[in-house]
C-alpha cells in the first residue's frame, strides 16, 4: 500500500524576528537582532531577550500572551494554507508550549500566601487556557487536541504526532508546532542555571555564553496529499519523517556522546526513506550554551559530515522554549522553499571542539530535504525532515 | 494494542496487587485532606534513593513506572525500543510553587536551579527514562480531563506505525494545597470523605493522587491483561457498540456530572471506582487498570459506592463473570466524552 504524503501547506511565524514569515526573512536578510532588555515583568535581572513587538489589539487577551502568539501564527498559517472554513474536514490541533502548562502567576501565589486566598481570575485563565483545546475551539477543529508539554522540544514533537496521527487516519488536517510567551519563573530559573547569556548569544561560537530567551509560535497547517490536492493546493513542501529518542541520562545536560539525538536522526531519515548525504541542510537547536552546541555538532558532524550547511536562529528569535520546534520548522520549510538560509546569527569564531562550523552568510540551499532539531531538558531529543518535491 | 503490565500507586499502596486489593475490600476511609500517596509506606527504597532529588509527582510516576515493567515481564533488552507517554493534568504544579516560595523569599537571583529543574512539566518522564534507562521517544503530554485517553490514543498510533515495539503509558497526578485552595473555590469537598459516582448532581469531590502505568505492546507476550481496542475522544463512533461492562470516571470533578447517565445503555452494568482513588482529573488510568483486571481475571468488582438515586444497573457483587469487552467513559466540563474499548485477550 503507497504510504500517505503528508503535504506542509501553510506556515505562521510569530517572534522578535517578526510578525509573520515575510517580515522574518526581512529580518534574516539583514541580520537583525532584535534583542532588549526585557519590558513585560518588572525583575533586576539585566540579561537580554527576543520580546515580540507589535501584537495586534485583535489578539490581545489579557494575561494569556502564549495564546495570543500561537492565535496569530495559526491565523497565518491557515490563510496560507487557504482554509477558511474547517467544518468539512476532519481537523487535528497539537501544540507544544511551556509556561501555558503551568498555574505560574506570582501575584496570584503571593496573595493565596499572604492572604490564605486568592483571586480565581488567573486560575480561570489557566483553565480555559490549554494551548490545543483553546485553538481547537476558536477554529472549530473537531479532530483530536493534544498539548504538547516536553520542554524545549515540544513544537518539534507536536509536529510529529500530527505525522502520527494523519498517517493513523485519525484526521485529515493537523495544525501544529508551538508556543510560548516570555515569562518571570523560566526567567529567573535558567538564570539560576547560569546559561543565560549576559550579551547576546552565540550558537556554536568558541566564545559562547548561553542562550538568550525569546517568545513567539510557530505554527504548520500539515495535511494528506489526497485533502491537499482536492481543494486545489500545489504545494510541493512535505513533512517526510520524526524521529524522537531519550538520552536517559540527566535532567538538564544532554548526554554527552549525544545518543538520543543520533538515534532520533536516524528515526527521521528511516521514515523519511532518506540518507544523510540527501540532506541539504540542518536548522539545528543551537541555544548557544557550551553543553547543548558542543553535544549537537558534534552528532551532526558524525551523522552529516563536517561540510554540512548548519544554521542556528536562535541568534535572531533567542530561544523560545516551546515554541522554539515551531519556529524551526517554519524556518526550515521556508529554506526550502526560498532556496537559502540566513547567516547563523551570532557565529564568527570557529570552536576545533566541535567539527562543523554553522554558515557565516546568507546560503544559497538546492537539496530537496531538511532537518530541524530539538534537544530538550529531560534528554529528549526529537528531529523532523522535511521535503520539497522538486519539478511539480 | 495490548496492555502487558500494569504499575499502580495510589493511596491504599503501590503496586497492581494493591489495586486489586482495594477493588476486592472496597471504599475505606481516606485521610483528612483524601486520598494520598504516602511514600514512606514504599517498602523497597532502591529506586528512591536513586531518585532522591525528584519531587513527590517524578517519584509516583518513577514506582508506577518501573512497577509496570517489572510485572509485564518484558526483559531488559528492550529499552532503547521501549517508549514513555506521560499524561498528567496539571504536572510538576507543587514544585512549582515551591520555586515560587524561592522567588519570593530570597529574590529572583537565588532561586534554586535543582527546584527549577524539577519544575520543568516533563521532569517526571525524564525521571523514569533515566531511572530505568529507557532511551525510546520520552513525552509528556496534557488535556486536563482527557490527557490520558490523549496519550493512550497515541500510543495506539506510535505502535501501529511501529516507531517503537513498546510503550510505557502512564498517567500521574499530585495533590497539593493550593490545588486543593482551588478545588474549595470551586468544587463542593464531600465533607464524609465519600465520592458518590452516581448522584450525578449535586456532586461532591474528595482530592486523590496517584499514577498508573501500562506497558503496551502489539504482541501478546508479557503478563498480558486486556487489548485496547479503540480509543475515542471528543466523540464515541462506537457508542452502539454492546459490551459487558461500563466503567464511568464520575468523581465529583464536575458541578453536574449527569452527562454521565446519557451516555449509559440501559442492560449494561456499570461501575466506578473513584471512591478508591480519589477525585483527579487522570484518574481514568486507574479505572482502565480495574478493566484490565476485569478482564484478566474474568471478574466483576464491586462498585465501592452504591448509593443509587436513579436505578442504575450496578455491578454490585465481587464475583466470577463472563467478560468480554469494557468500555471506560470520560466527560469533561464542556460534554464532551473520551471513550476507550477494551478487550479480552
Amino acid at each position: 500500500m503507497k504510504e500517505t504524503k503528508i503535504l506542509i501547506t501553510g506556515l505562521g511565524a510569530v517572534s522578535a524576528a517578526g510578525t509573520g514569515l515575510a517580515e522574518t526573512l526581512a529580518t534574516f536578510e539583514n541580520r537583525k537582532r532584535n534583542a532588549d532588555t526585557v519590558s513585560l515583568f518588572a525583575t533586576a535581572l539585566t540579561n537580554p531577550v527576543f520580546q515580540v513587538q507589535g501584537i495586534p489589539s485583535e489578539y490581545h487577551l489579557d494575561g494569556r500572551r502564549t495564546l495570543s502568539l500561537a492565535l496569530m501564527a495559526v491565523d497565518q498559517a491557515l490563510d496560507d494554507a487557504g482554509l477558511s472554513d474547517l467544518s468539512t474536514f476532519r481537523v487535528g490541533v497539537c501544540m507544544g508550549t511551556t509556561v501555558a502548562s503551568q498555574l505560574n502567576d506570582l501575584e496570584f501565589y503571593r496573595s493565596y500566601r499572604e492572604r490564605g486566598t486568592a483571586p480565581m481570575t488567573s486560575v480561570d485563565r489557566f483553565l480555559k487556557g490549554n494551548l490545543a483545546e483553546y485553538i481547537a475551539r476558536r477554529i472549530n477543529a473537531r479532530g483530536p487536541a493534544l498539548t504538547v508539554v516536553n520542554a524545549c522540544s515540544s513544537g518539534t514533537d507536536a509536529l510529529g504526532i500530527g505525522l502520527s496521527w494523519l498517517k493513523g487516519d485519525l484526521c485529515d488536517i493537523v495544525i501544529a508546532g508551538g508556543a510560548d510567551e516570555l515569562n518571570h519563573v523560566p526567567y529567573c530559573g535558567f538564570a539560576s542555571l547560569g546559561i543565560m547569556n549576559p550579551a547576546l548569544c552565540a550558537p556554536f561560537d568558541r566564545n559562547r555564553k548561553g542562550l538568550n530567551l525569546g517568545e513567539g509560535a510557530g505554527v504548520l497547517v500539515i495535511e494528506k496529499e489526497a485533502v491537499a490536492r482536492q481543494r486545489g493546493k500545489a504545494e510541493d513542501l512535505f513533512l517526510a519523517g520524526y524521529g524522537s529518542m531519550g538520552d536517559a541520562y540527566h535532567l538538564t545536560a544532554p548526554s554527552p556522546d549525544g545518543v538520543g539525538l543520533k538515534a532520533s536522526l536516524r528515526a527521521a531519515l528511516d521514515e523519511a526513506g532518506i540518507a544523510p548525504e540527501d540532506v541539504s541542510f540542518v536548522n539545528a537547536h543551537g541555544t548557544g550554551t557550551l553543553d547543548n552546541d558542543l553535544v549537537e555538532g558534534k552528532v551532526l558532524a558524525e551523522t552529516f559530515g563536517p561540510h554540512l550547511n548548519m544554521l542556528s536562529t536562535k541568534g535572531f528569535t533567542g530561544h523560545t522554549l516551546g515554541a522554539a520546534g515551531g519556529l524551526e520548522a517554519v524556518f526550515t520549510a521556508a529554506g526550502l522553499r526560498e532556496g537559502w538560509i540566513p547567516a547563523s546569527a551570532g557565529f564568527e569564531n570557529r570552536d576545533e571542539a566541535i567539527p562543523l562550523a554553522p554558515v557565516r552568510e546568507k546560503t544559497t540551499v538546492t537539496g530537496r530535504y531538511a532537518i530541524s532539531t530539538s534537544l530538550a531538558f529531560g534528554g529528549n531529543n526529537a528531529a523532523i525532515v522535511i521535503g520539497r518535491e522538486v519539478g511539480r | 494494542m495490548n496492555v502487558l503490565g500494569i504499575g499502580t500507586i495510589f493511596s491504599r499502596g503501590l503496586g497492581i496487587a494493591a489495586w486489586e486489593e482495594a477493588l476486592r475490600t472496597g471504599w475505606q476511609k481516606p485521610a483528612d485532606t483524601g486520598y494520598l500517596v504516602n511514600l514512606d509506606t514504599v517498602a523497597d527504597r532502591t529506586l528512591l534513593k536513586k531518585i532522591r532529588r525528584a519531587d513527590k509527582l517524578s517519584k509516583m510516576a518513577v514506582l508506577a513506572a518501573a512497577d509496570a515493567l517489572a510485572d509485564s515481564g518484558i526483559g531488559e533488552g528492550v529499552r532503547k525500543s521501549l517508549g514513555i507517554i506521560l499524561a498528567t493534568a496539571f504536572g510538576a504544579h507543587v514544585i512549582t510553587f515551591s520555586f515560587l516560595d524561592d522567588v519570593l523569599d530570597y529574590g529572583e537571583a537565588n532561586v534554586s536551579p535543582t527546584t527549577f529543574s524539577n519544575s520543568v512539566h516533563n521532569a517526571a518522564a525524564s525521571y523514569v527514562s533515566s531511572a530505568l534507562d529507557i532511551q525510546g521517544p520520552t513525552l509528556t503530554v496534557t488535556q486536563f480531563r482527557f490527557s490520558f485517553q490523549a496519550a493512550l490514543q497515541l500510543a495506539k498510533c506510535w505502535l501501529e506505525q511501529g516507531r517503537c515495539d513498546y510503550l510505557l503509558v502512564g498517567a500521574v497526578d499530585q495533590y497539593g494545597d493550593v490545588l486543593g485552595y482551588v478545588s474549595d473555590q470551586k468544587l463542593t469537598t464531600a465533607q464524609d470523605g465519600v465520592i458518590r459516582p452516581f448522584t450525578f448532581t449535586p456532586t461532591c469531590q474528595v482530592p486523590g493522587e496517584g499514577a498508573v502505568f501500562f506497558l503496551m505492546g502489539n504482541e501478546p507476550a508479557g503478563n498480558g491483561y486486556c487489548v485496547v481496542e479503540a480509543v475515542h475522544v471528543n466523540g464515541d463512533p462506537d457508542q452502539d457498540k454492546r459490551v459487558d461492562v461500563n466503567i464511568i470516571d464520575a468523581d465529583g470533578m464536575l458541578p453536574d456530572e449527569s452527562v454521565y447517565r446519557a451516555s449509559l445503555a440501559p442492560g449494561i452494568p456499570v461501575a466506578a471506582y473513584a471512591p478508591l482513588y480519589g477525585s483527579m482529573m487522570t484518574g481514568s488510568a486507574f479505572n482502565l487498570a480495574a478493566a484490565a483486571l476485569m478482564l484478566k481475571h474474568q471478574t466483576h468488582y464491586a462498585t465501592p459506592v452504591q448509593d443509587n438515586p436513579h436505578g442504575l444497573l450496578l455491578v454490585r457483587e465481587t464475583r466470577p463473570a463472563d467478560i468480554r469487552s469494557v468500555r471506560c467513559i470520560s466527560c469533561n466540563c464542556h460534554g464532551e466524552k473520551a471513550v476507550m474499548y477494551m478487550g479480552k485477550l
